[in-house]
């Protein structure tokens, strides 16, 4: 018995022996959150509003995929996503994008977003290195059903059907490892939507969950009845700095909308958000509000900002002592003009792409690029298409006022899909703009007839597809770090809704009947005849 | 050789009627027809498609893998000739076509001058515009499906294997092989073929004198051609893709497009655990007819009636049709005008061909062209045209059965037991 107490408690010493050892054994690493919150008055009258917030682990790399066989090294974190890390760690994940967008981004309107992960729906993808332990497209479907649980979104059906690699319009926004070989793999569902359920999860990776710091103007009422909202989160790996965490919230209000009969565009955190600051996150290294001042117009920002830096007002959350309650008012201004707005923020760029032809079962795509700048301009343009949309290929055309300029087209890579796979389309080329003119590019297309079990519960509303995608890979006018902010740019072109030819779903009975009962018939009455013998008959009469 | 006994039925014959047709034919080339067919799924299935067949040559011509993809599902023969010899602009292969048509219908009219021993009949006009004023292969051919190919590699092989020339039959029948593996039913009717001659006694059936060694070596011959092509499709595609994207989707049924046949509606609303059983019953049922229709007809001496009765069974049963198919049936039915009293129910087949034609057309449009219809009134038109189709085939062998009985009189009626 007392040899039996021994052991117990000798187990138990070793036991805690080893957990210290193991957590001594982990780098304590140096973590830094930054919170931050822009608001942006926009010509047309709405607000821009834009969260982010930023979790540092210096001197952190990303899991070397060759280790991915053996047991990782533990991890200890105060202030980096747990739940995330964990996932990063278990894949070997370089960098990761996901974004959940809700509507569609106005270019003409809002200009250039600061992320250009604007696109409809959800948007994930991700640099991975080789391992010979797990592939990449195995550690793939580990990464999106982590991330579908861990966000609450149904980013499980991010699988084979939608994954693609494209190798332009995506470069690392960090830096890749250059010792083992990283591949990209992409993948859009434009169905998706994004709601409250999504922002709790969310909340829930931040250091201050929504009880304090900028974080606690979160308020999901308010932010999902936001003309656009969406939400983004990004992690990249720089080498010298560590592995950072950058994840936000975007919404663009309607100050008009909300304010009523009163339709002006004054706005508070009261009207916006339904709430106010009232204490600064503590484990925040730096948490602001900056506010971007109209370079035009009589304003009144309240209360007055800490400091300014050019055009931008600074609040610092931490010095803070009664609640923050921030509020811009134009007071000359009784009623907004929305018909006074110029178009100032217009991108150089503007794409409008459509699907075209009237019959279920074949189609084209037409995208039109207008270059607004006088240069000419160099983009990359990339198609996804889900496996039901087969290209025709050679039916791809380039005019220019009715003008064949297929020169202007050169394909980067064109990867067909096949029904057995079922993996998507990518269709990726350079398309070169010339200034100030319309290039249109058509594509004939076919809508599949697929089979009934293939079909969605309501076949009728149809399926979305995903938005194209233009990226800027260089341009004439800029160079060097401008051009590098620019390549990172992408616009995304609405999603479109394609109705495919459908069966009749109540018939699978009836057809298996029907058509056997002519097989049948033809067999039967062909071998009664072959087998059977001819014999003359005396009729009566 | 029999020479015709009138001068003037000479000149009404194929000299004036195959050049009248050749100039009507171009002449519809000339209307926007072509261009209004182009799409047409009755006309023109997945494995035929010219639309399908250009983008197949545009991706080969590109260095991209043409069976990577759905879209191009062409044999690598017909790809390899139209990216090199016949690189032509698209209204000369228009031409190209209806010239293909006309060599068909000549092949067609030699057939019957080698079966019925005569020259200069008023028959062979018949034939001829039988077959180049078919709707069903008329239509086909403005649309430039390579069904309308295969159609006159089908004929041209008939029409060797008559004359008695085995390797370029075989040759032709495994090219066929390459672009359509149904034909490969026809292997044992086109072999009988060779080693029987083919005048008919159909009316006075013995059994034939068929030496199995010949036919052995024979058909050993055409596996040799077919595993030629087969290599060359190869070393043309840079791999065995090729394999599954064209043969394979005669079997799998991956691409679900409607065409006249049987198969589309039943395999888009089958399910998925029943499928491969039922792709093997539709499959392995094709099989069935040719042993017994062989057999039946070797007595009646006649494999060219046999070869004409499986190919009325392959345009009905098989997995892509297109109306060609039928089309070749029906017309192939001019070099048998001695069976025409005896078919069985001839009004009612008719009939029921001119129903589902224009229920065809009808319903294909409203469905997805006008988007009014349903997918389940072409698929009832497609039954009717299976029925039509199934009922020329029975009415045929009826009739090829029948002759040998010739009549007796009345109060004497012929039945089976």
């Amino acid at each position: 018995m007392v040899a039996v107490e021994w052991c117990f408690r000798l187990t138990s010493v070793a036991l805690l022996h080893g957990l210290l050892r193991a957590a001594s054994a982990a780098p304590v690493l140096e973590e830094e959150f930054y919170e931050n919150l822009k608001l942006t008055p926009l010509p047309d009258g709405r607000l821009l509003t834009r969260f982010d917030f930023k979790t540092l682990l210096r001197d952190a790399a990303p899991r070397a995929p060759h280790t991915l066989a053996e047991e990782d090294e533990p991890q200890h974190y105060n202030l980096f996503p747990l739940a995330l890390g964990q996932l990063l760690r278990e894949h070997a994940v370089t960098e990761l994008h996901l974004t959940l967008n809700a509507g569609q981004w106005n270019y003409a309107a809002w200009g250039q977003p600061e992320d250009s992960g604007v696109a409809t729906g959800a948007e994930l993808w991700a640099w991975m290195g080789e391992s010979r332990a797990i592939s990449v497209k195995d550690r793939w479907k580990g990464i999106t059903n982590g991330l579908a649980g861990l966000f609450c979104a149904t980013l499980g059906g991010l699988d084979v059907r939608r994954t693609v690699s494209p190798s332009v319009a995506f470069q690392p926004e960090g830096d890749i490892p250059s010792s083992t070989p990283h591949h990209l793999l992409y993948a859009p569902l434009p169905s998706e939507s994004v709601c409250t359920e999504n922002l709790t999860p969310f909340l829930k990776l931040l250091p201050c969950k929504s009880r304090s710091g900028v974080a606690s103007l979160l308020n999901p009422h308010r932010l999902f009845d936001a003309d656009w909202h969406g939400m983004g989160v990004h992690v990249t790996w720089e080498e010298g700095l560590g592995v950072m965490v950058r994840m936000n919230f975007v919404a663009v209000y309607n100050p008009t909308r909300l304010m009523g009969l009163q339709n002006k565009r004054d706005w508070s955190f009261r009207l916006l958000f339904d709430r106010s600051i009232t204490r600064a996150c503590p484990v925040a290294t730096r948490s602001a509000i900056h506010v971007a001042l109209p370079s035009e117009g009589n304003f009144r920002l309240e209360p007055t900002a800490h400091s300014n830096l050019g055009n931008i007002a600074i609040f610092d959350v931490s010095k803070v002592q009664e609640p923050l309650e921030l509020s811009m008012k134009w007071p000359d201004e009784s009623e907004f003009d929305h018909t006074s707005f110029a178009p100032s923020l217009s991108p150089p760029l503007t794409v409008r792409r459509v699907l075209t032809g009237a019959g279920q079962s074949q189609g084209a795509l037409a995208v039109s690029l207008s270059n607004t700048n006088t240069e000419t301009m160099r983009v990359a343009w990339v198609e996804t298409m889900p496996w039901f949309i087969k290209f025709y290929l050679h039916t791809l055309e380039a005019t220019i006022k009715g003008e064949r300029r297929n020169d202007l087209v050169k394909l980067v890579t064109y990867a067909p899909t096949s029904s057995s796979s079922q993996a998507p389309t990518l269709l990726e080329s350079h398309v070169t703009i010339p200034g100030n003119t319309t290039l249109r590019l058509t594509i004939d297309l076919e809508k599949s007839f697929i089979s009934y079990t293939q079909h969605p519960p309501a076949a009728q509303r149809g399926w979305d597809l995903p938005g194209g995608i233009i990226a800027f890979t260089s341009h004439s006018s800029h160079r060097g770090e401008k051009e590098k902010e620019l390549r990172e740019q992408r616009i995304y072109t609405p999603i479109l809704l394609v109705d495919l030819p459908t069966p009749d779903f109540s018939m699978p009975y009836n057809v298996i009947i029907m058509t056997s009962t002519l097989v049948t018939l033809l067999f039967g009455t062909i071998f009664n005849m072959l087998t059977r013998k001819f014999v003359w008959i005396k009729l009566h009469e | 050789m029999k020479a015709s006994s009138s001068p003037t039925a000479s000149s009404l014959g194929l000299k004036v009627v195959l050049p009248g047709l050749l100039l009507f034919r171009l002449a519809l080339l000339a209307t926007p027809l072509p261009r209004f067919f182009e799409h047409d799924h009755q006309l023109s299935s997945p494995l035929t498609s010219f639309f399908r067949l250009q983008e197949g040559i545009f991706l080969y011509k590109n260095g991209i893998d043409p069976y990577a993809g759905d879209v191009s599902r062409v044999s690598p023969l017909l790809l390899a000739i139209f990216s090199t010899v016949l690189q032509l602009p698209l209204p000369i292969i228009s031409v190209l076509w209806t010239l293909s048509d006309v060599l068909g219908a000549w092949a067609l009219v030699s057939i019957w001058r080698a079966r019925s021993q005569t020259v200069g009949t008023k028959t062979e006009g018949l034939v001829a515009a039988a077959y180049l004023l078919n709707p069903y292969t008329l239509l086909p051919s403005l649309a430039r499906s390579t069904s309308s190919l295969d159609n006159t590699q089908h004929i041209l092989c008939l029409l060797f294997a008559a004359l008695g020339k085995s390797s370029p039959a075989l040759f032709t029948l495994a090219f066929l092989t390459h672009s359509s593996l149904t034909s490969v039913l026809l292997v044992p009717p086109v072999i009988m073929l060779l080693l029987s001659g083919p005048t008919s006694s159909l009316a006075a059936p013995r059994p034939a004198v068929i030496s199995i060694k010949k036919a052995l070596y024979l058909a050993s011959e055409y596996f040799v051609y077919v595993a030629l092509l087969a290599g060359i499709s190869t070393f043309v595609a840079g791999s065995w893709g090729w394999v599954e994207k064209t043969w394979g989707a005669i079997f799998l049924l991956p691409d679900l497009t409607p065409n006249p046949g049987l198969w589309w509606y039943f395999f888009t609303e089958m399910f998925d655990h029943f499928r491969p059983f039922f792709l093997m019953a539709f499959s392995i049922h094709l099989l069935i007819y040719v042993a017994p229709i062989c057999i039946k007809f070797q007595y009646a001496h006649d494999p060219l009636y046999a070869a004409f009765l499986l190919q009325g069974i392959i345009a009905t049963c098989k997995s892509y049709p297109t109306l060609s198919d039928p089309g070749l049936f029906t017309s192939m039915l001019t070099i048998f005008p001695e069976i025409v009293p005896h078919l069985r129910h001839p009004l009612p087949t008719f009939m029921l061909h001119l129903h589902s034609a224009l229920l065809l057309l009808l319903f294909h449009d409203l469905w997805l062209v006008q988007g009014t219809g349903n997918a389940n009134f072409f698929y009832a038109s497609t039954l009717v045209f299976g029925l039509a189709n199934g009922a020329a085939v029975v009415d045929a062998i009826w009739a090829g059965l029948r002759i040998s009985f010739g009549e007796r009189g009345k109060g004497w009626a012929i039945a089976q037991l």
